[in-house]
């Protein structure tokens, strides 16, 4: 077993390279979240990198051997890393083969939620707490707490920002003690025109919209991507006609060719954004009541770079 | 009578008592949304954070536990 320091440092060294090449490259996910001050036990990494340096990020993939390893693409579900469909926020795995269990890699284009470029907003080879912090509005109720945490961080070191991923009742009551939200920050997240957040259950009932609203989202952006996926899988699985031991160059011209058959390349564009929003919206009004609709965050803003 | 330098005094140390009581919040939000052990290690400096959670993670590996993503091919 690969001792997890040694995976640590094989990451952020990785993206070290990467920057030192001049590919703007950050790592997001649970590891920076850890880097900020959030536990997480994820031994996987998430990193960003520039759509128009694709080629040139896999090319360092490629060469990058880990206990002489060289990585494949993971399974047969990894759409290509090409600058095509990393633009449409398809999501490219990696793997290296290591024992009892792999190494995996997942690169993102796009910041999914991301609301500003994140290219912008780097730390050094991390991504700043504020793309992680919207990275983590999924479908999953576990990344929640790790909103608030970065949050509760941003406003620790005076980032107002910090505020728009606080979905604690008690820590926006407390942090009231300390300052109240910025105006320009209120259309960008109605639920924080609430201040001084003293109705608690409202508070709360609408904080669960809000997390609903971006799980609603969420899953509607999974599920297409997924529905694509589908007959891609099989041809891959065909092109591959067994093998797993494919090379990153050989993986990729196979992968490329079906996906080019198989993945549009700007799925949540054909399907419509605001229709994506409109939906999840709609799924919160049926379920929590039609009221909660105007508290739900400006989420139109948060498909940047797609 | 505040002076000048008592005001310029008097401030950081306003900050700093602020920035004491936000840390005191946000440590019992982390004991709240992760429990009392993790909260600890979130608040350990960065160096012993990280060795930490190193070690959490590779005892949960030596114990079975699979600490990976399953392949999706879109990730949340």
């Amino acid at each position: 077993m690969i001792p997890y320091q040694e995976l640590g440092s094989f990451f952020t060294q990785l993206v070290a390279t990467a920057q030192q090449r001049g590919i703007a490259c950050a790592i997001t996910g649970d590891m920076a979240c850890v880097h900020y001050g959030v536990a997480a036990t994820t031994k996987d990494c998430d990193v960003l990198c520039a759509v128009e340096q694709a080629e040139a990020f896999r090319d360092l993939i490629a060469e990058t051997a880990l206990r002489g390893l060289l990585p494949n693409y993971r399974g047969n579900l990894s759409p290509p890393l090409d600058a095509r469909w990393l633009r449409g926020g398809w999501t490219s795995h990696f793997t290296w083969k290591t024992k009892p269990e792999e190494t995996c890699l997942d690169v993102f284009g796009i910041a999914p939620r991301g609301s500003s470029p994140w290219e912008q907003q780097l730390a050094g080879i991390y991504a700043r707490p504020n793309v992680v912090a919207e990275m983590k509005r999924t479908n999953r109720d576990k990344d929640w707490p790790f909103a608030t945490a970065l949050g509760g961080e941003m406003l620790g070191e005076g980032d107002v920002n910090g505020w728009l991923h606080l979905y604690d009742a008690e820590v926006l009551q407390t942090r009231m003690a300390t300052s109240k939200p910025p105006a320009e920050l209120v259309p960008l997240r109605p639920v924080l025109g609430l201040a001084p957040f003293t109705d608690t259950r409202t508070v709360k009932r609408l904080l669960l919209a809000e997390r609903q609203f971006w799980s609603e989202l969420d899953e509607l952006r999974v599920h297409l991507y997924q529905h694509h996926l589908r007959p891609y899988v099989s041809a891959v699985r065909r092109a591959n006609a067994g093998r797993r031991d494919l090379s990153v160059a050989e993986g990729h011209t196979i992968r490329v060719a079906c996906a080019l058959t198989h993945l549009p390349f700007q799925p949540l564009r054909e399907f419509g954004l605001s229709r994506m929003v409109a939906e999840a919206k709609a799924n919160v009004g049926m379920t929590m009541g039609t009221d909660v609709i105007k508290w739900l965050p400006a989420a139109e803003r948060h498909f940047h770079g797609l | 009578m505040k002076t000048r330098k008592t005001e310029a005094a008097v401030r950081p140390v306003t900050a700093l008592a602020a920035k004491r009581r936000w840390r005191r919040v946000m440590r019992d939000f982390h004991v709240r949304a992760f429990g009392e052990e993790l909260a600890r290690i979130n608040f350990l400096p960065e160096k012993q954070r990280k060795a930490a959670v190193a070690e959490m993670i590779d005892y949960a590996r030596s114990k079975g536990v699979k600490l990976g993503r399953p392949a999706l091919g879109v990730t949340p």
